[in-house]
């Protein structure tokens, strides 16, 4: 059997802690947790926070058991985005103040099955966009590339050359300064093709949009427009990813 | 029902059937000494400085934990790399966050991506309605890839000790909360079973762990 914590000041809050170690809890469950720590006595809130750095050792020891190599190139990549190879990036007229998106809501939905978001322009209906994200993952050439946005926050695109389209994922990207929207670019040497704007409200904390028509665009180039977007790029260039 | 679902207990079952796959790809490490908890606490800081080899280090010492713990809990191989990539992402830039005070390195490593791994699998859930993309799928572990040699194969006998140490509905709490993503409410509703009786489970299921692997 197990000893009780309910007879104990706290101890229905001390019950949550292997839940709340876990991640399992929902968010408005763990807010809750959090709020009632704040309030709580020292003694119950430095228990609770023991029993969770005991579990968080516990499992990172467990993850011994579950060890698997990730593919060669993850390595590549991964160490290219971080030295800031794979986005270039030009200065940007906009200091400080800018609105980071909370960590916490971190990790965001890839295409397959996400119904779509509010992107303006080239965005297409739920069930077309999941049907284009599905071929693009499907193909036998598909690509990844992926960078992290100078002001915040990474950009993933998955594309097909031979299904010409692609599935650009943003994560905890900030939004655009009030009074703007983001404008994606697809850019080949003939130029730059407007793929589509993004408000303040679609960019939170993740944004999926499809990519029609990539053609030969050798790369999605981010920028800076008034809201509606531009017929061609007018505004600051915050980033580029090279479709390669 | 318990033990009516064919999924509840794959992963843990897994996880205790990899000694027999064991073994070492030595090409790919050149005899790479298993690395210490105060190392990997020292590369982190120095990753908090942005040092890149370090950064570099650092992903070598963890990446097969890490992504390995991700496919369990994603069970797909895309989305598992993604995950793993944004993971390590956020310890570049946010390793100076890392406090030694609050415990190791690699436990602040783990909790981050099982954050986002979590995060992903109920957004992705969310998104489908549980359609039979999570409903039944399951990633085959690539034998090839089961082990590496910055984790000792004591370190994994032992870690699969202590598991078989579990009671099976212990075990099944720990399977549904950690690897599926599920909250203890869905746990509970899973198993039919009442609120107390899943925090009770786990409770005792992680002390027995914690007993077991010797954690303090």
């Amino acid at each position: 059997m197990t000893q009780s914590y309910d007879d104990r000041p706290g101890g229905d809050l001390l019950e949550l802690a292997v839940p709340y170690a876990l991640h399992a809890v929902s968010d408005a469950e763990r807010d809750q947790i959090e709020s009632r720590l704040a309030a709580a006595t020292l003694p119950v809130a430095d228990a609770f926070y023991d029993e969770v750095r005991a579990v968080r050792e516990t499992m990172a020891i467990i993850s011994a058991a579950s060890a698997e190599e990730p593919p060669a190139d993850l390595r590549d990549r991964l160490l290219s985005v971080a030295a800031g190879d794979n986005v270039r990036t030009l200065p940007t007229g906009r200091s400080g103040g800018r609105r980071r998106m909370a960590l916490l809501s971190a990790a965001a939905a890839l295409a397959v099955g996400l119904s779509a978001v509010g992107i303006g322009l080239s965005l297409r209906p739920p069930a077309q966009q999941q049907s284009t994200a599905q071929q693009v993952f499907s193909a036998s050439d598909v690509h990844t590339v992926f960078g992290a946005i100078p002001a915040g926050g990474t950009a993933t695109v998955v594309f097909s050359r031979e299904r010409d389209a692609g599935v650009l994922v943003m994560n905890d990207v900030p939004p655009p300064a009030p009074g703007t929207v983001y404008q994606m670019w697809l850019v080949s040497p003939g130029g730059a093709t407007s793929a589509g704007t993004m408000d303040a409200e679609a960019v939170s904390p993740s944004t999926t949009a499809v990519l029609e028509n990539i053609g030969g665009s050798t790369k999605l180039a981010f920028t800076v427009e008034p809201p509606g977007g531009s017929t061609k790029p007018t505004g600051t260039l915050i980033a580029e990813l090279p479709l390669s | 029902m318990v033990g009516n679902d064919p999924f509840v207990g794959d992963v843990v079952t897994q996880l205790l059937d990899y000694p027999a796959k064991l073994r070492v790809d030595d090409t790919r490490y050149h005899g790479q000494a298993p690395v210490t908890t105060a190392d990997l606490d020292a590369l982190l800081r120095r990753v908090a400085q942005h040092d890149s080899s370090a950064f570099a280090e650092f992903y070598d010492a963890t990446r097969s934990r890490v992504y390995g713990m991700v496919c369990r809990v994603l069970r797909d191989r895309g989305y598992s790399e993604e995950t793993t990539q944004d993971v390590y992402l956020q310890v570049w830039r946010t390793a100076e966050s890392y406090d030694p005070a609050s415990g190791s390195a690699l436990a602040w490593l783990l909790t981050l991506a099982h954050r986002r791994a979590v995060d992903r699998v109920r957004s992705e859930q969310a998104a489908s309605q549980r359609d039979s993309r999570y409903g039944a799928a399951t990633v085959e572990r690539e034998s090839d890839n089961v082990t590496d040699a910055v984790i000792s194969g004591e370190d994994r006998r032992r870690v699969a000790a202590c598991l078989n140490g579990l009671t099976d509905i212990q075990r099944e709490c720990i399977e549904l909360a950690y690897y599926q993503g599920m909250t203890y409410v869905q746990v509970s509703e899973r198993l039919s079973a009442n609120l107390a009786t899943v925090k009770s489970r786990m409770r005792d299921g992680l002390r027995g762990l914690r007993n077991c692997l010797g954690v303090r």
